[in-house]
């Protein structure tokens, strides 16, 4: 596709109200609220049974919700059929028609809308240059590899330059080095092209490195939609905590401001701690093992521990540890400069006051 | 990318002892119930009562065994295409059913099999016959004054015929239609594709292998079908089944109808063959996976 006509947002705005999917006495997707700007890249990220796909399938069509709208620029398309609704997608496996060339295949949305044939194979081959495929036209989808596959359905998805762009776990097919490949390649299409893309994935990584804004989904509710980096650093709430990265989950008795590990230390947390409100009582304490650091036992601020494992990987190395109670906390810390430790010692833990969360307990 | 060998399903080589084993019995009965008496039958054709080719003149130059034959084929083509036209929108609805629905339409495709061809052949018979339901209805209403000819006709030989060979015209498409992933259907809607337009691009050449498959199997049958023309066909119409049934039991001329059998065969061997010729499945799948 040539770039000089696509200026800088060619995608729609799409806007989920109150969504509400059930299938029999499940409620697949409960009450999702969600406001996707034009242009921008959401991932929806959760375990299998969240509902992320169901979200997917409604935008695109072939789910018809039990409640709520879908409104695509403005537009009420909660009732409208699939193929009435110009989005482009991209499914998990490929779904290339078998029996089409994949200029075929490229070319077949413009041959539903009447493009003539000529146009067609020319804008067909423009598409498979935009994903480096050029030249690949007369081939059949069979004779191609995986990644060059989900190419094709990538070149067929936007050849008609849709403004929404779904993915439904387009990557989860491929090898872990092609889908890194196959991150950026969509990361650069999507900049490129400047179409609003919503990514269904339940691998995280993939999800930070990609999307402006990541919408976390459990047992179809909507949990969190943050930027990669707020999400990571200070999730809403203890599912998204846990979901996301690594996180050590200590209980602790919370007084409102002071907060005491289970036969340990207590700690002072700051007023940037709490996300939200958390009663008196017991609470989670949660902190990322890479923000965590040792030094020696009986050093003043720090939790007395008994260090059980040194797992060491290349760039990091990972401490295991215990709490008095028994209540094991992980560190991550760079391998250059580690001091030295064995299991048995005993070590005084601390972090920086910024990287403590306190979360309700039962938040979950 | 190269074809996988005789011996390999799935990938998995499996022994030549195992592939012995499992296809001797079906090997067995085609050489003694097949090739065996029909090299029998084609031998007499040619060897009795001396080395000849005076049948296969014979065949060939009285007009009334052509006409036969071009007749035979004509049904044979008719009751193909009725099938078809009649066996699609079956095998897409049961191919888009689940649960008890889907249960309920194989029974109804199944159920024939309960019973013998000659059963649901007589059935025709008397739905058909002078003072049939069918000629009396059709006067209850006043479409016609007196009864009309049904029975012994061209039309009621292809009727009952398109009745009994139609669950082997569903089957195969039905088959072919369950194979397709449901994604791909969709894709095809997000594309752009109304449900018409969906089916006509991507499911039917999809299932195009069944739907030839189920073809070749209703034609080919329908060719050579004995007993449904034999009871509701006209008598000065037949089709060559007939005709060599005749020429064996009531002139007992064996060697005529070994020839009469001999064109049938070579018949549907260029048929068979120039289908699997112009259709090259494997080709349109996009070569082998």
């Amino acid at each position: 596709m040539p770039r000089e006509a696509s200026p800088q947002t060619n995608g729609a705005s799409i806007d989920i109200r109150a969504l509400e999917k059930r299938f029999g006495n499940v409620r697949a997707v409960d009450d999702v609220s969600l406001t996707i700007d034009a242009g921008e890249f959401v991932a929806l990220l959760g375990p299998s049974g969240s509902g992320k796909s169901t979200v997917l399938m409604s935008i695109a069509g072939f789910e018809r919700p039990s409640a709520g709208h879908i409104i695509i620029d403005g537009e009420d398309c909660t009732r409208l059929p699939p193929h009435k609704r110009n989005i482009g997608m991209v499914f998990q496996h490929y779904t290339l028609f078998p029996h089409l060339s994949v200029a075929d295949n490229v070319a077949f949305p413009l041959k539903m809308r009447g493009v003539p044939k000529a146009e067609r194979r020319r804008q067909a081959e423009a598409a498979l240059e935009t994903v480096r495929l050029a030249g690949y036209g007369d081939r059949m989808p069979k004779q191609l590899s995986g990644g060059q596959q989900q190419r094709v359905a990538l070149a067929r998805a936007i050849v008609y330059r849709p403004r929404v762009l779904l993915m439904d776990e387009p990557l989860s097919a491929l090898d872990k080095n092609l889908r890194e490949e196959m991150q950026l390649e969509i990361k650069r299409l999507h900049s490129e092209l400047g179409l609003t893309v919503v990514f269904v994935t339940h691998d995280q990584g993939e999800a930070l490195t990609m999307a402006d804004r990541i919408a976390i989904l459990k047992a179809g509710k909507l949990q969190q939609v943050s930027p990669a980096r707020e999400l990571y650093e200070r999730p809403s709430n203890l599912f998204s905590a846990g979901f996301i990265g690594e996180m050590n989950m200590l209980p602790v008795d919370w007084d409102g401001n002071r907060a005491r590990l289970v036969e340990g230390e207590e700690i002072v947390l700051p007023d940037e701690a709490r996300l939200a409100p958390v009663k008196p009582g017991r609470a989670v304490l949660a902190v990322r093992p890479e923000r965590m650091s040792y030094t020696q036992a009986g050093t003043a601020g720090t939790w007395a521990a008994t260090v059980r494992d040194v797992v060491y990987a290349g760039a990091g190395t990972l401490l295991i540890t215990t709490l008095a109670d028994g209540t094991e906390v992980r560190l991550r810390i760079p391998s250059a400069g580690l001091q030295p430790v064995s299991p048995g010692d005993r070590v005084g833990l601390s972090c920086p006051p910024d990287a403590l969360l306190l979360y309700p307990q039962g938040d979950a | 990318m190269s074809a996988p060998g005789f011996f390999e399903a799935d990938g998995r080589t499996m022994s030549r002892g195992t592939v012995l084993m499992l296809m001797g019995p079906f090997f067995a009965l085609v050489i003694f119930v097949f090739l065996y008496p029909l090299g029998n039958l084609l031998s007499i054709s040619v060897l009795e009562p001396q080395p000849t080719l005076e049948h296969y003149q014979r065949v060939v130059e009285n007009p009334v065994y052509g006409r036969v034959l071009f007749r035979t084929l004509q049904i044979a083509l008719l009751v193909g295409v009725l099938s078809l036209a009649l066996s699609l929108p079956v095998a897409v609805l049961m191919a888009n059913s689940r649960g008890p629905k889907a249960v309920f339409l194989t029974a109804c495709i199944l159920l024939p099999f309960w019973s013998s061809v000659l059963v649901r052949t007589a059935a025709w018979a008397i739905l058909l016959q002078r003072n049939g339901i069918i000629n009396q209805s059709l006067q209850f209403v006043g479409i016609t004054d007196e009864p009309m000819t049904l029975l012994y006709t061209q039309g009621a030989v292809v009727i009952a015929m398109t009745h009994v060979l139609m669950p082997f015209m569903v089957l195969p498409i039905y088959g072919a239609l369950r194979n397709i992933p449901a994604d791909y259907g969709r894709a095809a809607a997000i594309c752009g594709a109304g449900p018409l337009r969906s089916f006509w691009e991507v499911t039917l050449p999809l299932a195009m292998p069944g739907i030839l498959g189920g073809f070749i199997l209703v034609f080919l049958t329908a060719l050579g079908y004995f007993i449904t023309p034999a009871l509701l066909g006209s008598p000065q119409e037949i089709m060559i089944a007939t005709l060599i049934s005749q020429q064996m039991r009531e002139n007992l001329d064996w060697p005529f109808a070994a020839a009469l059998v001999g064109v049938l065969t070579l018949i549907v061997t260029v048929i068979t063959l120039a289908f699997s010729k112009v259709f090259r499945f494997d080709r349109m799948m996009g070569g082998r996976a």
